[in-house]
């Protein structure tokens, strides 16, 4: 089988596996809409306040709860089917891109349902022209944690308290992505140009993609 | 041709393995040849399954040298050794959100296997009215007859068997002898690991005792 | 089949007279043409309502008799009423960005019960989807769908126990606050998304039954194991 049929082979079926057990849209978004309600609430429900906070409360809540999306098919991984993949001969880096496939379609779902919400709970102050460069930087930041946590599911494979230890890995790396996709919608609202920030977001997938796929074998090799 | 001029499937030459920082095994010396099924005997932690797992390429050698199907395990590419070999270990592959027909037929498509057998190995497993049934509704013998489904259609040259017949009724572990036989007809190589010693007599041409991470083949 | 396809037409027919009557009221004349949302907006809610509290009875009565059928009653109700719900919330916030400016207004308890009883729900229908065993699912479900009605008559009454941006009801013992014909569009609606209700329901209760029907519950799971056939293992 090619690298990209296995690709796109491990992506149908991960695909498969979260139609039938739906943690992503039954259980994670839901979740995540009710943390988007509890900031106003914490927040002492003052509207200005809450309408001046919604895209910093979207992009924290989004990747928060955007690294569990990120990091639930690392979770199910044992080290019987990694054997079973090695023993089939299938490539490390297709599977790493098969979950991009998979991971980035649910992500992009994910980020992009809980931006609608975000807008109509929060009515954010959004500039003139803004919505497309938000939408934009949603669909940049969701491909690069979706990277992220393809990686830092790779390499703490087989450790145990993973999950956690996964996420304090893709937390701190996933600033940057933060950084461009707010500073992003902040440029315009300063007339200061958005395209380095874009840039930096793009950069930043590209990078991450790049990295996935040259550290997969090599991570492969050091989990064994 | 005398036997020592043929070809090992596996050959371990004074293999070590540390795992951890921990060394598991020592000079292990062992040669499966072709049409060989040799069993390995041990008490719990003697390593076998870390033997096992090296004799997969899924464990490097520390020490010494090994060769799968004629090639040394420290060459950088593995994909097509590994193609030929078949391992049952102690816990199953299957994902449990498949039924076993979508299990077999993605092992299948991965293992570019022919697609069309994956319903007949299944009947012949004895799965075959349960193929539709998701994997984690079925039992522990369910998933093991899987893992034998998935080796009939691989048709390995090694095939190595860690535990594979614990837990499993008559007809099952019958089924693992057919197995083994199978790829012996082909001129395979079978490597056996249980703490069954009665299993492995059954199974195997010979029977070797791994302990204190050493083990010395016979002659 | 057929009761079900016939209680879909009657409840297309009845929510397109149901729309009919929402559409040709006049318009408000401070609300505008959004007052016809409130065609739509209560008997929605009101129709969830009524939804969450036949789970409440069925579940109830499940924990009593433990049969199935009050089961596939509680649980059909909760994904009909989620939807009524759902349609409430909407109309409600399309109606208030228009009017008050604002889609949503976290100071509002109404607003702020009604979507934690949404989401109180949907936790509802997750629990029921992670749970594969029917007996197991059911009674989780009852003890979830008895303990959350408690929301319905907090979320209905919350307009009179606190101070709210929204009003209070409408339509009371005493008579309607509203112009007759917005009224009358209020409540040929309420019957319209009854026979809605009812409708989807019956769908949706058919379809569980056919999925239970599906499960070979009659034949033992060892049963579908076979004895293996040594002799065709080369044949493979």
């Amino acid at each position: 089988m090619t690298f990209w049929r296995q690709a796109l082979e491990i992506a149908r079926v991960d695909l498969t596996v979260e139609s039938r057990v739906g943690n992503t849209i039954r259980i994670t978004l839901p979740f995540a809409v009710v943390a988007l309600m509890v900031f106003p609430l914490a927040l002492g429900l003052q509207l200005g306040v809450v309408s001046a906070t919604g895209l910093g409360v979207f992009w924290a809540i989004g990747i928060l709860f955007g690294m569990q999306v990120a990091l639930r098919q690392s979770a199910s991984d044992t080290r019987e089917r990694r054997d079973l993949q090695a023993l089939l001969g299938v490539d490390p880096a297709a599977r790493f891109v098969g979950r991009l496939f998979s991971g980035g379609l649910l992500m992009v779902g994910f980020l992009l349902t809980m931006l609608v919400a975000m807008a109509v709970l929060f009515d954010p102050d959004i500039p003139q022209g803004g919505w497309p460069v938000l939408v934009l930087s949603t669909l940049l930041v969701a491909i690069g944690l979706t990277e992220l946590g393809t990686l830092a599911g790779e390499i703490t494979t087989g450790l145990s308290h993973r999950t956690v230890l996964a996420s304090l890995i893709v937390a701190p790396l996933a600033l940057p992505l933060v950084i461009g996709a707010s500073q992003s919608v902040e440029a315009l609202q300063r007339d200061t140009g958005i395209l380095a920030w874009i840039l930096l977001l793009i950069a930043s997938d590209l990078a991450l993609a790049v990295a996935g796929v040259a550290l997969a074998r090599p991570l492969e090799k050091a989990t064994r | 041709m005398t036997l020592s001029s043929v070809k090992p499937i596996l050959s371990f030459q004074s293999a070590g393995v540390s795992l951890g920082g921990r060394p598991i095994l020592r000079a292990v010396e062992l040669a499966v040849g072709p049409g060989e099924a040799v069993g390995i005997a041990g008490p719990n932690g003697s390593g076998k399954t870390t033997l096992v797992r090296a004799a997969a390429t899924l464990v490097s050698i520390d020490q010494g040298s090994l060769s799968v199907l004629g090639s040394d395990t420290g060459a950088p590419d593995l994909t097509a050794v590994r193609r030929s070999i078949g391992l049952i270990g102690h816990q199953p592959a299957s994902i449990p959100e498949l039924t076993l027909f979508e299990n077999l037929d993605h092992i299948a498509r991965l293992g570019g296997f022919d697609r069309s057998r994956v319903t007949r190995a299944l009947e012949v497993v004895g799965l075959g009215e349960a193929a539709g049934r998701k994997v984690e509704v079925c039992s522990f013998g369910m998933k093991r007859r899987l893992e034998i489904a998935h080796l009939l259609l691989a048709r390995p040259r090694l095939l190595l068997l860690d535990e594979a017949a614990s837990g499993l009724d008559d007809a099952a572990r019958d089924l693992i002898g057919a197995l083994v036989d199978s790829v012996l007809a082909r001129d395979g190589g079978c490597l056996v690991v249980s703490h069954d010693r009665g299993q492995l007599e059954t199974l195997t041409d010979r029977v070797l005792t791994l302990a204190h991470g050493t083990l010395k083949a016979a002659q | 089949m057929t009761r079900v396809r016939v209680l879909l037409s009657l409840a297309a027919v009845a929510v397109g007279v149901g729309l009919w009557f929402a559409l040709t009221a006049p318009p408000d004349a401070l609300q505008g043409e959004y007052a016809r949302l409130l065609g739509i907006h209560p008997p929605s809610m009101w129709v969830a309502f009524i939804a969450f509290g036949v789970t409440a009875f069925g579940s109830i009565m499940w924990l009593v008799k433990k049969t199935e059928r009050w089961d596939r009653l509680a649980a059909a109700s909760v994904e009909v009423g989620v939807i009524f719900t759902a349609i409430g919330l909407f109309t409600g916030m399309v109606w208030g960005q228009a009017v008050w400016g604002t889609a949503w207004d976290w100071q509002d308890p109404r607003l702020m019960s009604t979507a934690v009883m949404f989401f109180v729900y949907l936790g509802y229908i997750a629990l029921r989807n992670a749970i594969d065993d029917p007996a197991i699912r059911a009674r989780r479900s009852a003890i979830l769908g008895t303990i959350a009605v408690v929301q319905v008559p907090l979320v209905y009454f919350s307009v009179n126990l606190f101070r709210t941006l929204h009003q209070t009801q409408s339509i009371r013992p005493d008579g309607s606050t509203m112009p007759r014909e917005m009224s009358l569009a209020m409540l040929v609606n309420m019957g319209a998304f009854l026979i809605l209700y009812v409708a989807l329901m019956a769908a949706r209760i058919e379809v569980a039954k056919d999925e239970a029907a599906a499960a070979p519950e009659s034949t033992l799971a060892g049963e579908a194991v076979r004895p293996p056939r040594l002799s065709e293992v080369e044949d493979v």
